[in-house]
């Protein structure tokens, strides 16, 4: 069961890379409902190995929430204008952007390494994909321009927390887990209105052109 | 018993109030049930203080929600700003709706967020465990970031946008602390355990070192970047000034007091395994950068609300400095600080609110005559501007002193010194707008140049008076409840 779930850890880092050089909005919320499919899946094979039922109930939601609502509510939010648009706004190019997404995954893992843990149900490795995959998630957001892609940044890094928190709390029960949960909800469904907001305002989600507050 | 059924309440009674202001259509209905759940809110606040201050501190749901007196000073604070906020947007909207600046229907939708907004701040002061302390924080940013972008142009869309990033990032960085936290808690008690206050306390001196450092650090910079410590504090300014007058008011007194709620809760439970020094070390470096950044944009500032902001970071920067001097008399400054800062501060967003109703314009150089045309709103700004400096007889005189006359008598020289130099720069930028405004030549302003309406006056003067009293003299049960939180952060 371990083999399985640190296969599928692997490819959560795998669909990292893909959502750091996806060109467009379309593949990187469609990236992003995959990879919470598949951190639902390794939640669901804890649940198998543990048989703890708050860890059946957090897959569930995973799947709900975070693979098919917030999805839904973004593509919903961000009009069909900006849906389509290919993105290429990147403060850096795309091979530099990958370069750094690597050296990240190995600063995660060389951090992950330096925390002790007692392992309960998944170990090490996973604690590894979960901090690469949370400091590319802040990556992304901060050397995306735009609003969209900046949300997903913090949604992959928040998915990195889940990861993240399989490894070092899954005692810690169910009341937190979903107020996280409703919280990412949340939050992305105000962050898309503030897009709706954006692309009304100033007919584009391109954060560049958002730049007039200083000092 | 009683606890547990006041609790219930004092969070219900927001929720209750965000619903029926979204489903209400008269304006006066809206400002008056905004009125009186505030108002309710107060009550059942210092009900709950009191209960605590005799001896039998409220809680419920087996430590999910608590009263202890660190989360008892910000209930204080969520409790009387979020009263004189509530108020002052009453007679802010109503100008902005005879003014055609705001709509009937964005009315509703100001009063729902205002509503769910303190109940997430509610919430961050009275949760007892760790997970819920999260939760609250970092709900605070997504209650009011629709609210900094309510006048919904371009310059608060920026503003808005700027602080969920930002801000939601930082609570991230928060979470991994906090999972770190609950992961050092697996080292003493095993997988599953309760994580609330007082369990983790009982064990704190067990944690792992490494780890229990590791926490505090991740939670000292995410929940920082939300209580806009330097340099994690870009967004703050942008905020601060964009957002309606009224909401200015509760996120710079009370949202920047929950953030640091978060952080030294934190640093309470973690500091006595991972070393109190180390801890008290980089509060005061963050505490000193913080008044240094501060400073700089305080001097430059064109803007007076920016100005707020900027004085807004100097303040948080004091409380951690207060904190990490870890001296008796600095905590208690430290924590006193927290209140007086909270008062303060939204006393001058009142103020300068007026000046905007009236002038349009955040710009000082456009502003000017006031102390003719608008005698009563001239006062509180210059007043206010007094407090916020820290002059005496001001509170803050009294709390900023506190901390460096701390500092001094733990032989920490040299933090004193740059904290004493950096307030007495802070004090002159500060001070000296708010004059010139007060006592140039009027500025023309189209139309009859007078007062607002009462009602933009009476929370600014309630703060006041409290800024004054607690200048000269710190109420029996005020003093033993920052003595209670001082002794929680002073391990």
């Amino acid at each position: 069961m371990e083999t399985f779930e640190y296969s599928l850890a692997g490819l959560v880092l795998l669909i990292t890379y893909w959502l750091l050089i996806a060109r467009r909005i379309r593949g990187a919320i469609n990236g992003y409902a995959f990879q919470s499919v598949v951190i639902g899946v390794i939640v669901l094979a804890t649940y198998v190995q543990s048989l703890r039922l708050h860890l059946l109930v957090l897959a569930l939601s995973t799947f709900l929430i975070k693979g098919i609502l917030i999805p839904v509510v973004l593509r919903r939010q961000v009009q069909a204008t900006v849906y389509d648009k290919r993105e290429t706004h990147y403060y850096v190019g795309f091979p530099t952007a990958l370069l750094i997404g690597m050296g990240l995954s190995i600063a995660g893992f060389v951090a992950a390494n330096r925390l002790e843990i007692v392992k309960d149900l998944v170990g090490q490795p996973v604690l590894g994909v979960a901090v690469a995959v949370i400091l590319i998630g802040f990556f992304i957001t901060m050397a995306r321009q735009d609003a969209v892609m900046q949300l997903t940044g913090l949604l992959v890094a928040e998915n990195g927390l889940l990861l993240l928190g399989l490894v070092m709390s899954a005692g810690l029960g169910l009341l937190v887990d979903f107020a996280l949960l409703m919280d990412v909800l949340v939050g992305a469904v105000v962050m898309g209105f503030l897009i709706a907001r954006m692309n009304a305002t100033i007919m584009s989600t391109d954060t560049s052109e958002l730049t007039r507050l200083r000092g | 018993m009683t606890g547990q059924i006041l609790l219930v309440v004092l969070l219900a009674i927001p929720l209750a109030g965000a619903g029926a202001t979204w489903l209400v259509r008269p304006v006066a209905a809206l400002h008056g049930i905004t009125a009186v759940t505030h108002s309710a809110v107060l009550v059942v606040s210092i009900a709950l203080l009191g209960m605590l201050l005799n001896g039998s501190p409220p809680h419920a749901f087996e430590n999910l929600l608590l009263v202890d007196p660190l989360g008892g000073v910000v209930l204080l604070i969520v409790g009387s700003v979020g009263f004189t906020s509530a108020i002052y947007s009453i007679g802010y909207l109503h100008h902005e709706l005879r003014a055609g600046a705001v709509r009937p229907r964005e009315l509703r939708r100001y009063y729902a967020l205002l509503h769910v907004f303190v109940f997430t701040m509610l919430l961050s002061a009275v949760s007892g465990n760790l997970g819920v302390l999260w939760t609250a924080i970092a709900a605070t940013t997504i209650a009011s970031a629709p609210l900094v972008d309510f006048y919904g142009s371009r310059d608060p869309l920026e503003a808005a946008w700027k602080y969920i990033v930002l801000t939601t990032a930082g609570s991230m960085v928060a979470l991994f602390g906090f999972l770190v936290l609950y992961q050092d808690g697996v080292h003493v008690l095993g997988q599953t355990y309760d994580f609330s206050f007082p369990v983790v306390a009982g064990i704190a001196s067990r944690l792992p070192a490494a780890g229990a450092l590791t926490a505090f650090l991740l939670v000292l910079v995410g929940f920082g970047t939300k209580a806009g410590l330097a340099p994690m504090h870009s967004w703050l300014p942008d905020a601060h000034s964009q957002a309606p007058s009224p909401i200015c008011a509760l996120l710079s007194g009370v949202e920047l007091n929950c953030a640091m709620l978060g952080i030294l809760r934190v640093f309470a439970l973690t500091a006595p395994a991972a070393g109190v020094s180390h801890l008290r070390l980089v509060l005061v470096l963050f505490g000193l950068f913080s008044l240094l950044v501060a400073v700089v944009f305080l001097i430059s500032q064109r803007d007076f609300k920016r100005l707020l902001a900027y004085s807004s970071i100097e303040h948080m920067g004091l409380i951690a400095l207060g904190v990490g001097i870890g001296a008796p008399l600095a905590v208690f400054g430290a924590m006193l600080q927290m209140v007086n800062h909270a008062l303060a501060k939204s006393l001058m967003f009142f103020a300068t609110g007026n000046l905007l109703l009236r002038f349009r314009t955040r710009a000082m150089a456009d502003v000017g005559g006031l102390v003719r045309t608008m005698p009563a709103t001239a006062v509180l700004a210059i007043l206010g501007g007094l407090a916020i400096a820290g002059a005496p007889p001001f509170s803050l005189f009294v709390s900023e002193f506190s901390i460096i006359a701390g500092a001094v008598r733990s032989n920490q020289i040299i933090a004193a010194a740059i904290a004493a130099l950096l307030l007495v720069i802070a004090f002159i930028a500060i001070v000296a707008p708010f004059n010139r405004m007060s006592f140039s030549a009027p500025k023309a302003v189209d139309g009859v140049a007078a007062e607002i309406n009462p009602v933009v006056l009476v929370p600014g003067y309630l703060s006041l008076a409290a800024v004054i009293v607690f200048g000269v003299w710190i109420p029996g049960p005020l003093h033993d409840l920052l003595a209670g939180a001082a002794h929680l952060v002073a391990p």
